[in-house]
């Protein structure tokens, strides 16, 4: 078997998560379409979780 | 031709030109596959026209975040890390396209409906390819796809139905993206996209690929009235 990448395992486990947040609170947006403030919220959670993953800081993620 | 199908366990046994074109074609699909999200998350999720279209802005990022998740793994299996593609500027990324920003909501339509289906097309490209594990990461992958460019195609209808202006500004982006779209096919005649062939790592050559795609992107443009692109203009892969 070949040798895997180092931190291949960890990296997976924590992007299934920010992937599963993330549809998380599409969920309750759309689900919620008519309170606004859900919606923002909702909006407001999928912005925080994007721009961690945007800022690609990776080292920071898997420690 | 190889015709051989291969498991993890006999990666090792490959020769290293099969390793080096699988490692290679992991990591730009990888990068690829995050690219779209480093084009569009930072202007359109704030500046989309509805609450609703701005969680699909998020929806979309999750999708791509979650398929460049099963890449990295396939190539983290056979020891390719590809995770520096998580943190590069978008000017380094590997293909034309994924290079700038997207800063208007045509633009944001018109890269669901002609690059993401692109993305298609090279993602068709591993179907009954070589190598098992990559394969089987494909129906959901493409199935997403899928949706990123019908809602890209309707956005794009939308725009077009919301009078002169907006339609003016929509073959714009159509005129921006499509070249870059059949750029994203590679230069016709490459040598190495032949070594890929000969691996079972892909099924068409550079330009078959980008045929079909003109045979099959050229009637839907006509049908909703934009005008095609010459699709000689700009081009930088001929």
């Amino acid at each position: 078997m070949p040798q895997t990448a180092p931190n291949i395992e960890k990296l997976d486990e924590h992007l299934l998560e920010v992937v599963r947040a993330l549809h998380g609170a599409v969920k309750q947006g759309v689900s919620h379409s008519d309170d606004p403030k859900v919606v923002e919220k909702s909006i407001g959670d999928c912005k925080e979780i994007l721009d961690v993953i945007m800022a690609g800081r990776v080292s920071e993620w898997l420690n | 031709m190889f015709t051989d199908k291969i498991e993890i366990k006999d990666f090792d046994k490959m020769d290293p030109e099969y390793k080096e074109l699988l490692g290679r074609v992991l990591t730009i699909q990888a990068d690829c596959e995050i690219g779209g999200p480093h084009l569009y998350v930072e202007k359109m999720l704030p500046a989309a026209p509805t609450k609703l279209d701005q969680l699909i802005v998020a929806r979309t990022a999750a999708e791509e975040i979650d398929h460049f998740r099963k890449v990295a793994r396939v190539a983290g299996d056979i020891g390719v890390d590809v995770s520096f593609v998580l943190s590069q500027p978008n000017e380094k990324r590997f293909v034309d396209a994924f290079r700038g920003l997207i800063t208007t909501w045509e633009d944001n339509a018109v890269f669901g409906f002609l690059i993401d289906r692109v993305g298609r097309y090279q993602l068709e490209e591993f179907y009954d390819c070589s190598y098992l594990p990559l394969q089987r990461i494909l129906p959901d992958i493409v199935t997403e796809e899928l949706g990123h460019i019908e809602y890209g195609y309707n956005k794009t209808l939308e725009l077009l139905s919301k009078g002169d202006k907006q339609k003016e500004r929509a073959q714009s982006a159509i005129d921006y993206w499509y070249v870059r779209a059949l750029d994203m096919f590679g230069r016709s005649g490459s040598a190495r996209a032949e070594r890929f062939r000969y691996w079972g790592l892909k099924r068409r050559s550079n330009e078959q690929a980008r045929e079909d795609y003109i045979k099959e992107v050229n009637p839907i443009l006509t049908s909703m009235g934009l005008k095609v692109p010459d699709p000689l203009k700009g081009r930088r892969y001929v």
